[in-house]
């Protein structure tokens, strides 16, 4: 069977899994006891008439598999509104994506940067002190409650030395912007591929020729990747070093070995056999920032996606919640497809 | 770390003494199992991280136990209603300031010392509770679909695979934010589960309202917690499963239950132990985090991450002995359950074990 076939059948089985996740979501939101609309109105502003059309809008008085498919209609045509900000859900949504797009390369540059060097120096050096201090700082890191160290980061960097800011994020200029925007009707299909990315300010910037954009994204945003990197770092680290080992115990290793391959190739073989379960853990953590990482973003005031979906829950706003968990696990599920693919491209023992 | 072996063999051979009172003979006919657990003993008493780890778990252990009754301030009493110089004292040591807290107080004016005795209590309770209904849940899951295969076996994988790719933080805020009004009417008529909650977290009855809150942080992360452990007990019956001593089993009449228990459970159980003892670290963290998001218990309920949370507004300049103090207490209680899962993993893998018993032998062979 070939790739292709593997991934149109992924594609089919993805289905399921999308409206199952979209059903549970609805279920809870359904199941909430209180009203949601008034949580959304507020209770200044209450007025039995708005009330009576918010209700009729979102059509609360019908059975709830009525409420579920117009949710559904609303959400897969791209019409689903906030009703609390009065605005499309899509366009809020695509808005803070790109920033936690933003949040999620800069905290993966810096887990790879961290782990990795960390992984290979602690295989070379196994059994050394070094290679302890891998194992120590893995155990700690994952020990570590996240916002601790964030409280610790912002008043070592921020605080102290001024080397960030923690308000607002960088965008590049209108005139950028409006280019990027009418991408689509200049160039026909990577016109729109173009306009998406460009969604996202960090590569707007680039775009554009405004790489102070991108400075200023990375000068905003690298605390709370370096946090990302320091805790879990160590365990990225232990996974490069583990599975290089295995390695290079492996047959083919002697086998390179006693053809009397250079030292260099034979970690070459070894690095590239190493490089499938660090590909996994690295794709699953770049699948897990995507989503959203609630804590960082609330400790540094970052207004991504995940912090959203918490200010949506907390006010009931459930057409929002259900647009954000459909995000998610399209993010989730596709990850896991790309980490198969990837498999394939890394290691041609296996394929589909 | 001799001590820790004997301590250990002496456990298992009370153990053994007791199965043996059952049951005549137990200890004869299981005699290569004592040996290896023997050995199990023996490969963790000489790793020091993992008895560190088995030493921070068991004062934690202890300490959320005893805790609630050993802390000498209730934390019902805010200090600062008598004065307000009170609040986010910092901490002083004996010589200089006798009398008041020695870790300085939070954000009502209560002893911070006291009041991480609560909160040891809960994170330790919430976490391995959890682990314990989450884990068997998946485990079962897990065993089922891969033993029977077919229909089941999709059926149990799409649920799982729905719940995972489910945002897990999400999950839990929603059951948090749904489910307190609904647990607190059952506190609220039911005596008997209130004293039962209250006395488990070591809180009044009269907080029945932060029970319920805690209770749904807990029924949101179990079941955020069991499709993990479906996807690799699944996983590893299905390498299981086409082995010959199954087929024996299966010719011999066996119940399907008594063949998925007594046969491929324990042949998968080992890395999903060492999962457990990793995952409770986990939850002792991702509770904290529920509680720091503000979604767990509120006042006057002293959670750890709770109180962080509070203690965040005035960070770094009133507050940061408060930050310090109670993220080193949550860093050891997770940091205890890693470094005994390290260890863990080592011991209960055969081939690692066999190593450890290995070096033993050439080391006794030198001198």
């Amino acid at each position: 069977m070939g790739l292709g076939s593997f991934i149109a059948r992924r594609l089919i089985t993805f289905i399921p899994t999308l409206l199952g996740v979209l059903l549970v979501t609805y279920l809870i939101a359904y199941a909430i006891p209180t009203d949601p609309v008034r949580a959304w109105v507020g209770e200044k502003l209450m007025n039995p008439q708005t009330l009576e059309q918010i209700k009729a809008k979102y059509k609360f008085n019908a059975p709830w598999y009525e409420q579920f498919t117009f949710l559904m209609q609303e959400l897969l045509t791209g019409q689903l509104e906030d009703p609390v900000r009065h605005r499309n859900v899509f366009d809020e949504i695509s808005e803070r994506f790109g920033v936690t797009v933003e949040v999620a390369i800069i905290g993966f540059l810096f887990l790879v940067a961290i782990g990795i060097p960390l992984g290979l120096l602690a295989a070379v050096f196994k059994d050394t002190p070094l290679d302890f201090a891998v194992r120590i700082m893995a155990l700690v890191g994952s020990s570590l409650p996240a916002f601790v160290l964030y409280y610790f980061l912002i008043l070592l960097l921020f605080v102290n030395i001024r080397t960030t800011y923690l308000a607002g994020i960088p965008e590049p200029t209108l005139d950028c912007k409006i280019t990027i925007a009418s991408l689509p009707q200049t160039i026909p299909v990577i016109g729109h591929v173009a306009a998406a990315f460009g969604k996202i300010p960090m590569f707007a910037g680039i775009m554009c020729g405004e790489f102070n954009v991108v400075g200023d994204t990375f000068r905003r945003l690298y605390l709370p990747g370096l946090a990302l990197g320091l805790l879990n770092g160590g365990f990225i680290a232990r996974i490069v070093r583990n599975s290089l080992l295995d390695a290079l115990s492996a047959e083919f290793i002697v086998y390179a070995k006693a053809r009397g391959l250079r030292r260099l190739s034979v970690w070459k073989h070894a690095l590239k056999n190493a490089m499938v379960p660090v590909v996994t853990v690295l794709g699953l953590n770049f699948g897990g920032l995507l989503s959203g990482a609630i804590i960082a973003e609330t400790v540094f005031n970052i207004p991504g996606i995940g912090r959203y979906m918490y200010e949506a829950i907390m006010r009931l706003n459930f057409p929002v919640i259900i647009a954000c968990t459909f995000l998610v696990a399209i993010v989730y599920v596709t990850v896991n497809l790309v980490v198969d693919i990837l498999y394939a491209i890394i290691d041609p023992r296996i394929r589909y | 770390m001799e001590f820790v072996y004997r301590f250990l063999k002496k456990l298992i051979w009370i153990y053994a003494g007791m199965r043996e009172r059952i049951s005549r003979g137990w200890i004869q006919k299981n005699s290569s199992r004592i040996r290896e657990w023997e050995l199990m003993a023996y490969a963790y008493s000489k790793s020091p991280i993992g008895v560190i780890g088995g030493l921070i778990v068991s004062i934690t252990f202890i300490l959320a136990v005893i805790g609630p009754m050993i802390s000498w301030e209730p934390y019902w009493e805010y200090k600062i209603v008598i004065n307000e110089t009170y609040r986010y004292m910092p901490p002083c040591l004996p010589p200089s300031c006798s009398g008041s807290p020695l870790l300085g107080t939070d954000e009502w004016g209560r002893d911070l010392l006291a009041m991480s005795l609560y909160g040891v209590r809960i994170s330790f309770v919430i976490s391995i509770v959890v682990v314990l209904l989450g884990a068997p849940l998946g485990i079962i899951l897990g065993l089922i679909a891969g033993y029977k295969g077919g229909l089941v076996d999709e059926v149990i994988m799409r649920l799982t695979d729905i719940f995972l790719a489910f945002p897990g933080l999400v999950l839990a805020i929603a059951f948090a934010s749904v489910l307190p009004q609904r647990i607190r009417g059952l506190l609220e008529s039911n005596d008997l589960l209130r004293a039962f909650f209250a006395g488990l977290f070591g809180l009044r009855e009269k907080e029945y309202a932060q029970i319920a809150a805690l209770i749904s942080i807990w029924l949101a992360m179990v079941i955020v917690w069991w499709p993990g452990y479906a996807r690799i007990v699944r996983g590893s019956v299905l390498s299981v499963r086409e082995m010959p001593f199954i087929e024996a089993a299966k010719l011999s009449g066996l119940s399907t239950w008594s063949i998925l228990f007594k046969h491929i459970l324990p042949n998968v159980i080992s890395p999903i132990l060492v999962m457990m003892t990793f995952d409770i670290a986990t939850a002792t963290l991702f509770a904290a985090a529920l509680s720091f998001l503000g979604l767990g218990p509120q006042e006057p309920v002293p959670e750890l991450g709770f109180i962080i949370s509070k203690a965040g507004y005035w960070f770094p300049e009133s507050s940061s002995h408060v930050v310090i103090y109670l993220g080193i207490v949550l860093l050891t209680m997770a940091l205890g359950w890693n470094l005994l899962g390290d260890a863990l993993r080592d011991v209960l893998d055969p081939r690692t074990r066999r190593a450890i018993e290995y070096r033993l032998e050439e080391k006794e062979k030198r001198g």
